[in-house]
């Protein structure tokens, strides 16, 4: 191991002892953290109509993955001498 | 149910685990995954406080889980270049250390 890796690594380290702190410092509110259900989800995923929730950004998502899929594809592909 | 300082704690940790690869591995595909470790660090956190926030407001928000859904979406594309990157690298320069693939430096 580098001397820079020891150096990274405890760096990391006192970041997670000072996340870990701040989140325990804080008084958090209780409350049920079970209150969503896969429907409630679901609707705002697609809604109700093609116009409502999040039905647009769901399409333009998987047409960047279709893009970017073919992207990946073109970018691998071998090249012919 | 887990208290919320459970999942912020194990979501720190998350990131700190990835960010410690990310800075100290060499193999391109090791820093690609330690990436997609902080990326789901930071997934988790949208899960749990949009659940957090429907907990302690009365009506239910279930924005966060869907823009986590958006986020591994995303991530999946970027793995998508990003491997087709590194295997066009591997291609032309037959190794994938990160040190050594300095063609971008100024």
């Amino acid at each position: 191991m580098r001397r820079g890796d020891v150096l990274k690594g405890a760096f990391l380290v006192l970041l997670a002892l000072l996340l870990v702190l701040v989140v325990t410092g804080v008084d958090w509110p209780d409350g049920d953290m079970d209150a969503i259900s896969n429907d409630d989800v679901s609707r705002a995923m697609l809604g109700d109509e093609w116009t409502s929730g999040y039905s647009l950004v769901v399409f333009m998502i998987g047409l960047l993955l279709l893009v970017a899929i073919l992207g990946g594809v073109f970018l691998a592909k071998e090249e012919r001498e | 149910m887990i208290p919320i300082e459970y999942w912020l704690v194990f979501s720190s940790l998350l990131f700190v685990v990835g960010a410690y690869g990310v800075l100290t591995r060499r193999n391109a595909i090791v820093v690609l995954m330690c990436i997609e470790i902080m990326l789901n660090a930071a997934n988790v956190n949208l899960v749990m406080f949009s659940s957090y926030h429907s907990a302690l407001h009365i009506s239910v928000d279930p924005s966060g889980q869907a823009f986590a859904l958006f986020s591994i979406a995303i991530a999946a594309a970027e793995v998508a270049v990003g491997l087709a990157i590194i295997l066009s690298v591997y291609r032309r320069y037959q190794t994938v250390d990160v040190d050594k693939i300095n063609i971008l430096r100024w």
